[in-house]
């Protein structure tokens, strides 16, 4: 019998693959390397898919009966899957294979930390009685679907300034890169796409604090973050749309952003406690 | 005069978007500060932490209560006014694009729109036209028709109302921080705790020591929590009813996640504990080598039977320093002063012991309470309807964009055959797309408008 754990492990080791294919099929531009990173991508989403919900069923088979998103080990496995499922669509609708490079690095961090970290703990547990809600799954993946595009955007930012740094070398890493106007509006639509999942993840979990504690918003500090990282991704969309920022501002302004997402994810559960304490490891 | 151009000033900085940007870095920054200090400490709790100049600039700027201070408050109605100016000062531009239907199409601006193309027809002018429209209606949906004296012109154009969602955005926030607004003035936040078998009618102000008196009771029939085999807790459950004038009117049990609302007020399962009704404790004379034994209600004074010393059991703690529950007991010899100790209830531990007695409980009676939260919030409808705005706004910003796509043709020159054709487009969002889609739409149209070139015509 095939465990969760067995796929998710492997997951881990293909994200890694994907990883250097990527980097591998920049460095020595070769358009098949990376070809076989999208394929690797591809496999490893499947495989993490299954691990998923093989776990999802192994939490019904112990009794305890609910959706494999519910500590910080889920959580940091989903925010992998959400990572690489978006840069996918977005590599098959543009074509661009090079910026695989960071979302897959991104989401074998992610998988490694819940995997080898000592203090994430993969043991299936039943869930307490304030996260007994069908709100849980429409907070957790909302949530993490905005961080996940975020993560992309700040991929691409990266991309961004490292290209602009450059004197326009023609050849070199960077040929098959998108141009720089093609990176900005990338970034930009990625935002865009991940402010709308945020926005709709504070909601979803403002109206299941409503309906658990009886309070909407209550500043505490998980989130008021995510209320700071909301805002400054607004303070980007405006800049960019009402004063015609473009280029190396917007980029730096994303990667701002995505600091303020993995304060928001983990240095709150940490550093603050608060409301959130559940997603604390232990 | 100069009062005038002094609002002027105001009124332009107001409504610049560099406000905004300022705004929202601003309210970030304020709330990183208050998440960093813990929020809700008093004074006397800073002293361990702070130094006096800390603390005395903790609490001038109200940093240990930072999110309901005026100057953050201030904030927040800053960024409504910015919101409200911004609006009115660009709405108007906006529906004037949105009510405006264009009534011609000058060739000479289209060529200053950031995507154009120009090229010339060797088809006869009317099956230009006839091919124009049939391309431009497949490619990118119908076409206007605006033709003058002498030329053949259209316009098609998308999403035009998409230009309103920003709009709806805003207008959604200002609905949430209205809602709040709403929910604070007319509402009320507190708890109330309820003995099983008691009825209440009172609840404690959140943040006040006053009790407001509901028009009806609620009584706890049964507070009961369930555990996982792991030892976590896995429900808290109360089975609650509501009685006015003496009638029950409602019965319900009360879960975590599952609130109850009567009359427009909101219970929700929040705490639970256990208080001490009485105890049964054996007395043992250690001078004497009697042992006695007698039921102490909680906080009365009782004689020790056989004795004329009394006892009384003064306070309870479910769990006393992690050693269990305890006890204060006070015993007091022959109308004296009396002595007291902690008694740890569940452990006979060799400290147990007052005055000249060795005291051992040997059955306590528990009562658990439920502690419900509790509120009215008449302001939440706005809040709800703020959020399905954001949303629905929000949303429709990203997948909608407004684009338009004009063309214009006429004779090349006065009597030839040959036709000159000018296309121009712009789009509002996701420039790159929509000119890959222009590109093409101009390679299509220069294909199909000059295949006839060279003799090809069958």
């Amino acid at each position: 019998m095939i465990r969760s754990s067995l796929l998710l492990a492997i997951t881990t080791f293909a994200y890694l693959l994907c990883a250097l294919l990527y980097l591998s099929g920049v460095i020595f531009r070769r358009r098949t390397i990376m070809l076989w990173g999208s394929v690797t991508v591809a496999a490893a989403l499947a495989i993490q898919m299954a691990g998923i919900l093989l776990r999802w069923r192994e939490s019904y088979q112990i009794g305890y009966g609910h959706a494999p998103l519910s500590n910080l080990y889920e959580s940091l496995v989903f925010a992998a899957w959400a990572i690489m499922l978006i840069y996918l669509v977005m590599e098959y609708r543009t074509k661009q294979r090079a910026l695989g490079v960071f979302p897959a690095l991104f989401a074998f961090l992610a998988m490694a930390y819940a995997s080898f970290s000592t203090g994430v703990s993969s043991k299936i547990q039943p869930l307490l009685p304030a996260l007994k809600s069908n709100w849980l799954i429409a907070h957790v993946v909302t949530c993490f679907l905005g961080y996940a595009a975020f993560a992309v955007s700040c991929g691409i930012s990266i991309l961004y300034i490292a290209r602009n740094s450059k004197q326009e070398t023609t050849g070199g890493a960077s040929s098959l890169l998108p141009d720089l106007r093609q990176l900005d509006e990338l970034n930009y639509q990625m935002v865009l796409f991940g402010f709308l999942w945020l926005s709709l993840g504070i909601i979803t979990g403002s109206v299941w604090a409503d309906l658990a504690w009886g309070t909407y918003w209550s500043w505490d500090p998980k989130e008021t973050w995510s209320l700071i990282t909301w805002l400054i991704y607004a303070a980007l969309l405006h800049a960019r749309n009402m004063k015609g920022w473009r280029g190396s501002r917007v980029a730096w302004l994303s990667i701002i952003g995505f600091v303020c997402v993995l304060f928001t994810y983990f240095g709150v559960n940490f550093l603050l406690g608060g409301l959130h304490s559940y997603a604390n490891t232990k | 005069m100069q009062k005038k151009v002094f609002w002027q000033g105001i009124y332009q900085k107001l409504a610049s978007p560099k406000l905004t940007v300022v705004i929202f870095l601003v309210l970030a920054a304020a709330s990183v500060v208050g998440t960093l200090l813990p929020q809700r400490l008093s004074e006397a709790e800073l002293q361990g932490h702070y130094g006096q100049r800390a603390i005395w600039f903790i609490m001038t700027f109200g940093l240990n209560d930072l999110y309901h201070t005026g100057w953050f408050r201030l904030l927040l109605l800053f960024l409504c006014t910015n919101l409200v100016v911004c609006t009115i000062k660009r709405l108007p531009k906006t529906l004037k694009i949105f009510r405006r239907g264009e009534e011609q199409v000058d060739p000479e601006k289209l060529a200053n729109c950031s995507f154009n193309c120009q090229f010339i027809s060797n088809l006869s002018q009317d099956e230009t036209e006839s091919r124009l429209i049939s391309i431009i209606s497949e490619e990118f949906g119908s076409l206007r028709r605006l033709d003058g004296a002498d030329h053949f012109a259209g316009v098609a154009e998308n999403g035009r109302w998409s230009l309103l969602m920003v709009y709806v955005v805003h207008l959604s926030v200002l609905f949430v921080l209205c809602g709040a607004l709403v929910g604070s003035i007319f509402g009320f936040r507190g708890f109330m705790n309820i003995l099983e078998g008691e009825a209440v009618s009172e609840v404690m102000l959140e943040g006040s020591d006053r009790g407001l008196n509901l028009p009806f009771q609620v009584r706890c029939d049964k507070f009961d929590v369930s555990y996982y085999d792991n030892g976590m807790p896995r429900e808290f459950r109360s089975d609650l009813t509501l009685i006015r004038d003496g009638k029950e009117i409602l019965k319900q049990e009360l879960r975590v996640n599952d609130p109850l609302t009567y009359a427009g007020i909101t219970f929700y399962q929040a705490s639970y504990g256990a208080i001490l009704k009485d105890a049964e404790v054996e007395l043992i004379d250690r001078k004497l080598g009697v042992v006695r034994r007698c039921i102490l209600p909680f906080r009365e004074w009782v004689n020790i039977p056989g004795t004329r010393d009394r006892a009384q059991i003064l306070r309870f703690e479910e769990d006393f320093r992690h050693l269990g529950s305890a006890m204060v007991l006070l015993i007091s010899r022959d109308g004296r002063d009396a002595a007291g100790s902690w008694i740890l209830i569940d452990r006979d531990f060799h400290g147990n012991k007052i005055e000249n007695y060795d005291v051992k409980v040997l059955h306590a009676t528990q009562m658990s309470y439920t502690g419900l939260q509790v509120k009215q919030d008449p302001g939440i409808w706005l809040v709800w309807l703020g959020f399905a705005a954001m949303l629905v706004g929000t949303g429709l910003t990203y997948y909608v964009s407004h684009r338009k796509l004009w063309v214009w043709a006429a004779a090349d020159a006065p009597g030839k055959e040959w036709t000159k054709i000018v296309i121009a487009g712009r789009i509002n969002r996701n420039e790159l797309s929509f000119e890959r889609k222009f590109n093409s739409l101009c390679d299509r149209l220069q294909a199909e408008l000059r295949q006839e070139r060279g003799g090809l015509k069958p």
